[in-house]
């Protein structure tokens, strides 16, 4: 610990931690939520795409509430984790898995999200685009890997932004956040399963 | 357990910082309700490894022999745990000794905790009562309030939620559970209190709060069975609320 105060470091470290949720956490929701309309088939689906993409601004709002706070996330995040270790021989606790696999799914999200954005953001956007792309099983795998693993991500990191926020202080009311989180993880995942097999069709 | 013949133990030898380090394994008669200590001490009387090569004694550190001091933390069997009430009967054997790893190495099983105590002078843990002339008697501590602050007062700096923490390495600058409870102990202390400012801001720094990762695995690694983790989440909330405060009083 230094002995100059660096006034900015537990600054930064909260917004790290209130960006998971806003505007990333409500975005994730979001975009899983309006990929169901997939479920209507590629017709509806495309239709519902070039009206977002037609929205007058949709560059600045994409600017401002998904590409920056998404990456100031992922690389101050990537630093959090280069600071940690992974003692998970010695310690074999289930929060200290949990710890592991946030940093582990912070990671592969991070690389999901650059070729998901890549691939369909920059590239062709429509509903045969991505089935092509989940019609081979690596990019099956890539993409379901990459929905659970950004929806854990999520929801864990839900649990420790109520312990950052001083919310959830003892280990009970720690232990309902995690039960309740438990099922907003299930119902997210149902959702985010939901959205690859409506492409699968 | 109580026909084994034997105790062996597996130690991990250093002769110092910068020196190679190797295993030796030693075998002693078993006498029941040993400690790990006793152990230590049967082979510094006779410091003769399993395979009967004669040896140096393993160096190792303890003191009050009741899990009250903390100087004889060691990793047994891959945790930290002091040698004292480590029991012979409870562990799995060979019984593997090594020194922690989150403090630098003096010898063998001896590391050097001073970082621990320089992370209680970062945090002021203490209170200060000094004055030129008498201040007279403090205000009072509620019962309720001293009850569950006693238990945090039983740290003993023994290094074992260092020892499991995650964000404790070489790479991160935290400075670990054991020294932010004891804000919360100084800060819940009328007295202490008057200097809370002091601590928190000590607190909002690097290596401070924020870099815990929650893992919890302090809380699990304690001995002493202090609740790290709900010091860890009240002081987030006392934190925050200061550097909110402290903003915007700029």
């Amino acid at each position: 610990m230094s002995t100059i105060q660096s006034p900015y470091y537990f600054l930064v470290r909260r917004v790290h931690s209130i960006l998971g949720l806003v505007p990333i956490g409500f975005f994730l929701t979001f975009h899983l939520i309006l990929n169901l309309t997939a479920l209507g088939g590629a017709k509806q689906y495309d239709l519902i795409i070039s009206t977002m993409q037609s929205f007058p601004g949709i560059f600045i709002i994409e600017l401002v509430v998904i590409f920056i706070p998404i990456s100031v996330h992922a690389i101050y995040g990537t630093w959090v984790v280069y600071t940690g270790q992974v003692n998970i021989l010695s310690y074999k606790y289930a929060r200290n898995w949990f710890y592991i696999i946030q940093r582990i799914s912070g990671l592969y999200t991070f690389v999901f999200v650059i070729i998901h954005v890549y691939l369909l953001r920059f590239g062709e956007a429509n509903f045969s685009a991505l089935s092509q792309f989940l019609s081979q099983p690596l990019g099956l795998i890539f993409y379901l890997l990459g929905v659970l693993f950004s929806i854990f991500h999520f929801t864990n990191g839900l649990w420790a932004f109520a312990i950052t926020w001083g919310l959830t202080i003892g280990p009970h009311s720690q232990k309902v956040w995690l039960y309740t989180l438990g099922v907003v993880f299930v119902l997210l995942s149902a959702i985010g399963m939901s959205d690859i097999f409506a492409f699968l069709k | 357990m109580a026909e084994q013949k034997t105790i062996r133990l597996k130690i991990r030898r250093q002769d110092g910082p910068n020196k190679p380090f190797h295993w030796e394994e030693f075998e002693i008669a078993y006498r029941e309700k040993s400690n790990v200590i006793s152990c230590l001490m049967e082979i510094q009387k006779n410091p003769v490894t399993a395979s009967g090569k004669k040896t140096t004694p393993v160096v190792w550190e303890c003191n009050c022999l009741e899990e009250v001091c903390g100087a004889c933390t060691m990793n047994i069997n891959g945790q930290g745990k002091q040698a004292c009430s480590a029991l012979v009967d409870q562990l799995k054997q060979p019984i593997v000794l090594e020194p922690l790893t989150k403090f630098p190495l003096v010898r063998d099983l001896m590391v050097d905790r001073q970082i621990m105590f320089d992370h209680l002078k970062t945090v002021h843990a203490w209170i200060p009562i000094d004055g030129t002339y008498n201040l007279g008697s403090g205000p009072r501590m509620p019962e309720v309030k001293r009850q569950w602050a006693y238990e945090l007062s039983k740290c003993m700096t023994c290094g074992c939620c260092m020892e499991a923490c995650p964000q404790v390495n070489s790479r991160s600058k935290f400075i670990g559970p054991s020294a932010i409870s004891q804000v919360r102990l100084f800060n819940t202390h009328p007295t202490g209190e008057m200097n809370k400012h002091e601590r928190l801001a000590a607190l909002l720094d690097e290596g401070g709060i924020a870099d815990c990762g929650n893992s919890q695995n302090c809380v699990r690694a304690c001995p002493k069975e202090i609740p790290l983790t709900t010091s860890l989440a009240d002081l987030n909330r006392e934190t925050n609320k200061f550097a909110l405060d402290q903003w915007l009083r700029k």
